[in-house]
């Protein structure tokens, strides 16, 4: 009777706990491409791990630029990438070599994502990328503890130099 | 399932049918219905047919309205081609591109109603050789 018992209350407590794993995720960051943000020291050992904000982010449409999220990439399913929204939908950026176009405007429901450090697999490689592959939002730094806190500074609020801004909003609301 | 972008296919209306979201990605076909995430709009879901995988060379439009018919296109490493079965009233890889692989959500299995147009989807692809 106790272990039918102990199955009802984790069949109860489930759904719970997958809306809690969708909430808020870990993610060890690996990579050289967000530098200086993250991994700032390639040589050490560890990597950075940050917590990724996913269905309220989602929910509210909360991307804008300057975020840094993480998302599928676009080549291959199996691998998430982690990258800073550079323009929204709507904003013209002019892009780097790699990229076929010297001039591209995000088309609608996508973003235009890049790497903090100047060699990194991005948007200029695969070009913009639709929001529904984004899954999560970077929110807090949590190791190492001495940079430990929000890794988004305010100082990269600023629009980026190679985008021109439309005043574009992300359509909000998912259900 | 509502919109006429897969007629004759699936009607406009009132249709329900059953998709299997556990299926293998590497399995999938050319003439498969699959369901995938709209790149233009996150929060819709839309259902359109594989025409073309990572390589193949596809012509972006055969109808000449959204680019001229002579105009072709090598789909990426990582995305599908896809389009509705209704060409005239279908948002497709002609407007948008190749799909990434990874806003696929489900294949379509089965229409269960109405219950007398119950059918079990099958490929209709037939590979020509020459």
């Amino acid at each position: 009777m106790s272990a039918v018992k102990r199955a009802c209350a984790a069949l109860y407590w489930l759904p719970s706990l997958i809306l809690l794993t969708d909430l808020y995720t870990l993610k060890q960051v690996s990579g050289r491409s967000m530098q200086p943000t993250l991994n700032p020291d390639s040589s050490l050992l560890w990597r950075d791990i940050a917590i990724f904000e996913g269905l309220l982010t989602h929910y509210y449409g909360r991307y804008r630029r300057g975020d840094i999220v993480a998302f599928k990439s676009p080549d291959n399913a199996k691998y998430q990438l982690v990258k800073r929204i550079t323009a929204v939908e709507g904003d013209t950026v002019r892009t780097l070599p790699p990229y076929p176009d010297s001039e591209v405007v995000v088309p609608e429901g996508h973003i235009w994502v890049e790497g903090d450090a100047f060699h990194s697999q991005d948007s200029n490689l695969f070009g913009p990328v639709p929001l529904a592959l984004v899954n999560s939002r970077l929110v807090y730094l949590i190791w190492p503890f001495r940079r430990f806190g929000s890794s988004t500074s305010p100082a990269n609020r600023g629009v980026h130099p190679r985008v021109t801004p439309a005043g574009g909003k992300i359509k909000s609301r998912m259900f | 399932m509502t919109g006429p972008s897969m007629l004759p296919t699936l009607a406009n209306d009132g249709e329900w049918v059953v998709e299997n979201c556990l299926f293998n990605p590497d399995k999938l076909q050319r003439g498969d219905l699959i369901t995938f995430r709209s790149p233009l709009d996150r929060t819709r879901t839309v259902c359109k047919r594989v025409i073309g995988f990572p390589g193949d060379v596809i012509c972006v439009d055969p109808t000449g309205v959204y680019a001229p018919s002579t105009e072709h296109v090598k789909v990426p490493k990582g995305h599908i081609w896809v389009m509705g079965d209704n060409a005239a009233y279908s948002r497709d890889s002609r407007l948008y591109g190749p799909v990434s692989m990874g806003l696929i959500q489900g294949k379509l299995y089965a229409r269960i109603w109405p219950l007398k147009n119950f059918t079990i989807f099958r490929n209709p692809t037939t590979y020509l050789d020459y």
